[in-house]
């Protein structure tokens, strides 16, 4: 027992309707938008500190920096939605960024779908160890960290490996009518695309019961399993994604291009609001927090920050911006 | 008293000043009215019972008692003294304390640390555990109750009962604070404890008395009247009426909770109008075996509800998850209409129509920050969807036509289910299992627990409507007497074997007695 209802019926069954109206505060509308609104904030903060900072060219640069940060969040953010955590993603895509510049050669343009492949079925065999083994998400994919970083250094013998086609990944290098990086777009498209099956299915209900009851989704006859394996899928196949952007950009593949990313990718979800705790979020909360994680990296040293200053304030500002978006009202407990 | 001029006791010098006082307590929340103007006397050195429906207000109430709820409006006063509180621990500096529904002890840690948590005092010096103090302390407050709790046992070592003990000494540390004689505020104490156990909580309620005042809650009426000195009810967040324990039979009280006469026919035989005894039987189950049960032998007929009975660790909790493939099972056959039935998981156990109501609501039974519509529709997602799309228009129609059948009381579809009452939180699951129509078998793990008598007459209710239609039904009852009122035959079962079969018609029911006698 706990909380109140409307009206006694057996007093008044006919007067008083079983349904009234009745939808989310105009609070619990602004908390949605927090994100954005503190991605707004920081804008703002930047510009006035150099005015110089809301140019096209730098803008362009920030969204093209951010695009496999954004690919990588997104995809973790669904593990995260089903109150896991992956945290081979980065490692994963290092280990992408070499089979990408080591396949480019035989199979051509064929290797982005190759990459992406693959990585989307190591994906699948960490969630299926989560799922069958029955070991925490966390144990399976720092397992996975270590080993994709170990196979990433013993098949690249530790070396960058130059990209030597670069025709087949040139369209990643173009502009969206004019002005949108290619890879952004594409990022963009990764997010709307995923959000939209969620939305448009049932598969949001599925994640959303997994996340906050695990076993209630079960004894309902959700399919936790099939889910949660799907989400480790699309998180390895999003670090391949975000491996065919870095490969790219640099032109070459590393076995450790992308290992810095993965506190950002992190950072990115949980500034987005989505809650550690799983459950609560989204994966356009989090494309709001990879923004705010790269305005800050990118932007800092352009307004002239110095670069210890950078740290502190990219720390403090990462926890302020938690404070600011994380829902309490959906979110149990804090942890 | 020496004067009448003065009639209202608070202000009558001669009499003793009450223990606590509530004044036209009113508490929003959005959509809701959960307090509207609800006053309350407890007096000094007497057990006053609380009663009332879910969602009667008594939770919100027993909330701002202790400041976990502020009021919109009305005042408390405490010993003739008009206070505001704020948080528990200004709630506690005024003497009152609350011994929690859900427990609130720490597992992981002995009955003295939990005892002491949070108001260490001596037990604590600079900043390090005094063991022995600590140990003296919580002994100390055991002993105020009588209890011989080993202080140094870990909690989660504990029985519930015991457990209950532990957190009665724990609220007892607010007497430290004050140096006047404490309330104790007990929700629903008895809910999970086993008679004897009960027996036991019982003299300890009585030996409080001789030092505080307890404010007492409990779904059980007869345990309410057998207690408390006076009963207070709620309704509708008001206060409807009191009446001194003494000559009131639990009648009487039910009437004032839900505002009219109770019925006589409270498990709605009158419903049932169905002849079962010549219906094929739809669930057959032959030497079904799992880890804590053996040899299990059971058939239900369509619109035919069975009850199993059984003390606690009789597997029968298991042989009903084993049949929603919750729980492995290690042989046996067990067909549904002739086919036979796939236990390897729950999805399994959907998709051949088969339902099952789990015991712990909130945790298994719901997801509690999703809303109302989403929770309703999460098992039959092909009820809300044109192919994999979802059809919020569908959805919407759909739930709101089921609100309305199951007068689900809800400020609206959208709303978060953990924000009803146990009562429509457990109608939201029920429906669950309904808004497919294709329901053959529902699996029934103390459907009621948990519930008033006014909700546990609606899921009644509702479980012969169903049976009525077709639908077989395992039901492990609340009590035996639901489980004699409810079933049309009933099976015993003791240490994880199908004991006994006993036969319950309407008219011709065994008594609790004649069960009792099989299950032990």
């Amino acid at each position: 027992m706990s909380t109140p209802v409307i009206a006694d019926p057996a007093s008044n069954p006919a007067a008083e309707p079983a349904v009234v109206k009745g939808g989310p505060t105009l609070g619990q509308r602004v908390t949605s938008f927090m994100p954005v609104i503190a991605l707004v904030a920081l804008l703002t903060a930047l510009t006035i500190a150099d005015p110089d900072f809301l140019t096209q060219r730098s803008l362009t640069a920030a969204v093209r920096t951010s695009a496999p940060l954004v690919v990588l969040a997104a995809g973790a953010t669904l593990v995260v939605l089903c109150g896991g955590i992956d945290l081979s993603i980065a490692a994963l895509c290092s280990l992408s960024t070499v089979l990408f510049a080591m396949w480019l050669p035989d199979m051509g343009g064929l290797t982005i779908l190759a990459v992406i492949a693959a990585a989307g079925a190591i994906g699948a065999v960490q969630g299926l160890a989560h799922v069958l083994l029955r070991i925490p998400s966390f144990v399976v994919t720092l397992g996975g960290l270590s080993i994709f970083s170990a196979i990433a250094l013993v098949i690249s013998d530790a070396g960058p490996i130059r990209v030597v086609d670069r025709d087949s990944t040139k369209w990643l290098n173009l502009y969206v009518a004019g002005y949108v990086p290619m890879s952004f777009f594409v990022a963009l498209l990764v997010v709307a695309v995923v959000s939209l099956i969620l939305k448009l299915t049932p598969l949001e209900s599925f994640v959303k019961a997994i996340g906050y009851s695990e076993s209630a989704a079960r004894l309902a006859g959700t399919p936790v399993d099939k889910v949660k394996v799907a989400a480790f899928t699309v998180s390895g196949a999003c670090a391949g994604l975000a491996a065919v952007m870095l490969a790219s950009r640099n032109f070459s593949g590393s076995p450790t291009m992308a290992d810095n990313l993965l506190l950002p990718a992190v950072a990115a979800i949980v500034v987005g609001g989505t809650a550690i705790t799983g459950g609560h979020g989204s994966l356009w909360r989090s494309l709001a927090g990879a923004l705010v994680v790269t305005l800050l990296r990118v932007g800092l040293p352009i307004v002239g920050v110095p670069s210890a200053w950078e740290q502190i304030l990219y720390g403090a500002i990462i926890v302020a911006a938690v404070a600011l978006t994380l829902d309490r009202s959906k979110v149990a407990i804090i942890k | 008293m020496t004067t009448n001029l003065q009639p209202h006791p608070e202000t009558d010098a001669s009499a003793p000043v009450n223990a606590l006082e509530v004044r036209g307590l009113v508490k929003h929340y959005p959509g809701v009215k959960a307090l509207d103007g609800v006053d309350l006397v407890v007096r000094q050195n007497e057990v006053l019972g609380l009663a009332g429906e879910n969602g009667a207000g008594k939770s919100t109430l027993l909330k701002a008692l202790v400041g976990l709820v502020r009021p919109d409006a009305g005042e408390i006063w405490v010993r003739g003294e008009k206070v505001r509180l704020r948080s528990v621990v200004e709630a506690a500096d005024h003497g009152i304390g609350m011994v929690f529904q859900e427990q609130s002890l720490v597992p992981n840690l002995t009955a003295a640390e939990n005892i002491v948590l949070g108001s260490e005092g001596p037990g604590v010096r600079r900043g390090i555990y005094r063991w022995d103090t600590m140990r003296k302390l919580a002994q100390e407050q055991l002993d105020k109750i009588g209890s011989h709790i080993d202080p140094l046992a870990r909690t989660d070592s504990l029985s519930f009962a015991e457990r209950q003990m532990v957190e009665i000494a724990k609220v007892l540390r607010i007497e430290e604070r004050t140096s006047h004689p404490p309330v104790i505020i007990l929700d629903e104490p008895t809910s999970v404890l086993e008679s004897k156990e009960i027996e036991t909580l019982f003299s300890q309620v009585r030996r409080l008395r001789e030092f505080a005042s307890v404010v007492f809650v409990s779904h059980r009426l007869d345990e309410v009247l057998d207690v408390c000195d006076r009963v207070a009810v709620l309704r509708g967040g008001q206060s409807v009426g009191e009446t001194p324990t003494a000559g009131a039979v639990p009648s009487d009280l039910h009437r004032l909770m839900i505002g009219s006469t109770g019925s006589d026919d409270h498990y709605h035989e009158g419903l049932s109008e169905r002849s079962v005894a010549d219906s094929e039987p739809r669930l057959v189950v032959k030497g079904m075996s799992g880890k804590t049960f053996r040899d299990v032998d059971l058939d239900v007929r369509a619109g035919e509800i069975v009850g199993i009975v059984g003390v606690h660790g009789s597997g029968r909790e298991d042989v009903c998850r084993a049949l929603f493939g919750a729980e492995p099972t290690l042989a046996g056959e067990v067909t549904l209409d002739g086919a036979k039935l796939d236990l390897s998981g729950t999805r399994a156990a959907v998709a051949s129509g088969i339902g099952y109501v789990p015991a712990e609501r909130k945790i298994e039974g719901m997801v509690g920050p999703m809303s109302v519509a989403d929770n309703m529709t999460l098992t039959k997602q092909k009820s809300r969807c044109a192919g994999p799309m979802v059809v919020p228009q569908k959805q919407a129609t759909l739930v709101d036509k089921w609100i309305e059948r199951l007068s689900i009381r809800t400020p609206h579809r959208g709303t978060q289910i953990g924000r009803l009452s146990g009562g429509n939180q457990q109608k939201v699951v029920l429906a669950r299992w309904l808004v497919a129509g294709d329901i053959r078998l529902l699996l029934l793990d103390h459907p009621t627990r948990g519930l008033d008598i006014g909700a546990r007459s609606e899921v009644y209710r509702l479980m012969r409507e169903l049976a009525n239609s077709g639908v077989a039904t395992v039901l492990l009852a609340d009590s035996l007497e639901e489980a004699i009122g409810m079933s049309d035959r009933i099976i015993v079962m003791n240490d994880g074997r199908a004991t006994k079969e006993v036969a319950c018609p309407s008219g011709g029911k065994p008594t609790p007695l004649d069960l009792v006698k099989e299950m032990v």
